[in-house]
């Protein structure tokens, strides 16, 4: 009898501190058998557990062209989370995955992308961004890759590395922004909301580009409204939603937006998809 | 199909045979609730294990407190174990029984809501099989009943279901008059316990007094509403703002009991049950209706207020389940009425969708002149 509930069981091979709360950890899979049958797509999540504790759900924040280990970045805010964040290298957590769908790539081939996010919602496009500018490199299947991604303050930034790492590199634009009062003095970034960043300083063209955008809900809905002004087609907007969930299966009835269940139908929809939907999430 | 007929008075006899079978057999009985051993204790209808016929209420009267849902989906159960020892975790598997079980006095409407359940636990749902569902279900076999006195509450008609159905029956009996029961063979595994049963069966059944039996029940039921109009208004999105939602779901006091008392609610929630360094992963009923259901770590709430809650139930019922799983979510037993603390009807919603899917500019205009 295969048990859907019963996770695989994880090592911690190493811990970063991305921003106060804020902790990014490196897995690897015990069993060598799940490990080499282990395989995702970017876009696609899991559960987490903190035995003692209970379960997360949170995007797989790294790439499947860097299949070495699977990435997770998570806040502490909650019950799970703090007891996550208590662990140390070498500690086992659990994991259940890769459920849910997956960003398009095949059909952002030959098309300029800008990746949109706000706060701890980078990691799901640290994932996607990643793949495609390896895939790029590989055979050039992508044009220009921008970044336009904000938090509240420079302190809350994540992946701070690698936003230089970008800022750096060719046919990259990265954009960075932080809230009004969230700089510092040496900050040589946008001050402003993300949406608004967007429209007034970076100013994108819509033309044969594909924004794929990931943040709370509200930033979700603001950003969409601000690349509509700018000329974007809903098919052109992509995003992924964490709605609440708990089994990630399809049966525990938590993520729902109407029929459409964010576990297994999403977490990715374009904004066309998600205008047909109620607006609840 | 096989027939039989059966002595009412043998009832008691039947569950005797399938307990003498080894069957784990599960029948109504008056089972003292509340203050249970004191002076306070009330005797309710349950369903409930049962180790002889003594004292059955098979046939008797309506819904038993409890569906059949909590012995396919457990209240609350163990999904594995495990122990900490240092950076290491072991998972151990935990041993649940699954007796080949007979539920004996089915009402059709709990039958029906059967095979909803299993199209959210099965695997026809994304690929993935509750195991814990799905084991229990394979071993489960539903002697129905049809109903011969439904309440002011049961409204089955309306939604495409009868007293008498034998919709997710695996046997099926009918009263039919001088004591007698009309039965009917209805699956394969109906077939089987009707083996256990052959000494106390005798000769065919009488199909028109059956019919008979079930369409002057059927006449019986006052709560008639036309749910035929529900599922393609609720598929209108400009509808998920209606505001009926707020008005009528502002009574609402989000204490779950009509989706504890649902036949067909499968919502759950899973948890960790800790004590030092060993424990169990838990699964157990949630509900839709509490506040923190579908809350977000960041503090969103998409159901964010209680009719919204009321209005998500309501859309699993008609809209949902239909939709995604093909199946009824509603069963028309009338438990959620009965259960409701504030008297909240779900079929005063359904009559007020069907008025307003026929007619639709009418609603416009009360709504303009307000």
């Amino acid at each position: 009898m295969s048990n859907i509930y019963q996770p695989d069981l994880m090592t911690i091979t190493k811990i970063i501190q991305e921003a106060p709360g804020i902790k990014t950890f490196h897995l690897k899979f015990q069993d060598e058998n799940v490990a080499s049958n282990f395989s995702f797509q970017t876009g696609q999540f899991g559960e987490y557990s903190a035995f003692g504790a209970g379960e997360s759900t949170f995007c797989i924040a790294s790439s499947p062209t860097r299949p070495d280990h699977i990435e997770c970045c998570f806040r502490e805010v909650g019950k799970v989370t703090t007891a996550l964040a208590n662990l140390t290298e070498g500690d086992t957590i659990g994991f259940r995955g890769p459920y849910g769908n997956t960003f398009p790539l095949d059909d952002w081939r030959g098309k300029n992308l800008i990746f949109i996010g706000g706060g701890i919602a980078l990691p799901p496009l640290r994932s996607v961004i990643w793949n495609c500018l390896d895939l790029r490199e590989q055979d050039g299947r992508f044009g220009h890759v921008s970044i336009v991604y904000g938090a509240r303050s420079v302190q809350d930034l994540v992946y701070k590395r690698e936003i230089e790492e970008w800022s750096q590199m060719e046919n990259v634009t990265m954009v960075k922004t932080v809230d009004p009062g969230g700089e510092t003095d040496d900050w040589d970034g946008h001050i402003g909301f993300v949406p608004h960043v967007l429209e007034n300083d970076f100013k994108p063209d819509p033309e044969n580009t594909v924004a794929i955008v990931c943040g709370p809900p509200i930033m979700i809905k603001f950003t969409f409204e601000a690349l509509e002004r700018l000329g974007f087609k809903q098919e052109q907007m992509v995003t992924t939603l964490e709605n609440r969930m708990k089994c990630g299966l399809g049966k525990c009835g938590r993520c729902n937006i109407g029929s459409t269940y964010v576990c297994i139908d999403g977490p990715v929809f374009t904004a066309t998809e998600l205008a047909a939907l109620p607006q609840e999430f | 199909m096989k027939t039989a007929t059966l002595n009412k008075s043998d009832l008691g006899k039947c569950i005797d045979l399938l307990v003498q079978a080894d069957l784990r057999v599960i029948a109504p009985r008056l089972q003292p609730r509340l203050d249970e051993d004191g002076p306070d204790a009330i005797d309710v209808l349950t369903f409930t294990e049962v180790d002889s016929g003594e004292g059955h209420q098979v046939g008797e009267g309506l819904l038993p407190l409890n569906g059949v849902k909590e012995f396919l989906f457990a209240k609350h159960e163990p999904l594995f174990a495990y122990e900490k020892r240092g950076k290491k975790i072991e998972i151990i598997p935990v041993h649940h029984e699954y007796p080949q079980t007979v539920i004996i006095g089915v009402r059709p409407c709990d039958a029906a809501s059967i095979a909803s359940l299993e199209s959210v636990f099965s695997d026809a749902n994304a690929g993935f099989e509750d195991p814990f569902f799905t084991e229990r279900r394979s071993r489960t076999t539903f002697i129905t009943y049809s109903c011969t006195a439904p309440d002011a509450s049961c409204f089955c008609t309306s939604v495409n279901l009868s007293p008498d159905s034998a919709k997710g029956s695996d046997l099926h009996l009918t009263e039919i008059g001088d004591g007698r029961l009309h039965v009917e063979v209805i699956s394969k595994a109906g077939e089987a316990v009707a083996k256990q049963l052959q000494d106390l069966l005798e000769g065919e059944g009488d199909q028109a007094a059956r019919e008979k039996a079930g369409a002057e029940v059927s006449e019986k039921l006052t709560r008639i509403r036309d749910s035929a109009p529900i599922m393609d208004w609720l598929m209108d999105t400009a509808n998920f703002d209606d505001e009926m939602w707020q008005r009528l779901g502002e009574k609402c006091i989000g204490c779950g009991a009509c989706t504890f008392a649902c036949p067909t609610c499968h919502c759950f929630d899973i948890v960790d049950e800790n004590k030092g360094s060993k424990g169990y992963r838990v699964k157990f009923w949630d509900s839709c209706q509490f506040d923190h259901f579908t809350l977000h770590a960041s503090g969103h709430n998409p159901r964010d207020w209680q009719y919204k809650r009321y209005r998500n139930r309501f859309n699993c019922k008609f809209k949902i389940y239909p939709e995604k799983f093909e199946t009824p979510g509603c069963v028309g037993c009338g438990r959620c009425i009965r259960a409701c603390p504030v008297n909240l009807d779900i079929t005063e919603y359904m009559a007020e969708v069907a008025h307003k899917a026929a007619n639709p500019s009418a609603m416009k205009a009360d709504q303009d002149s307000e």
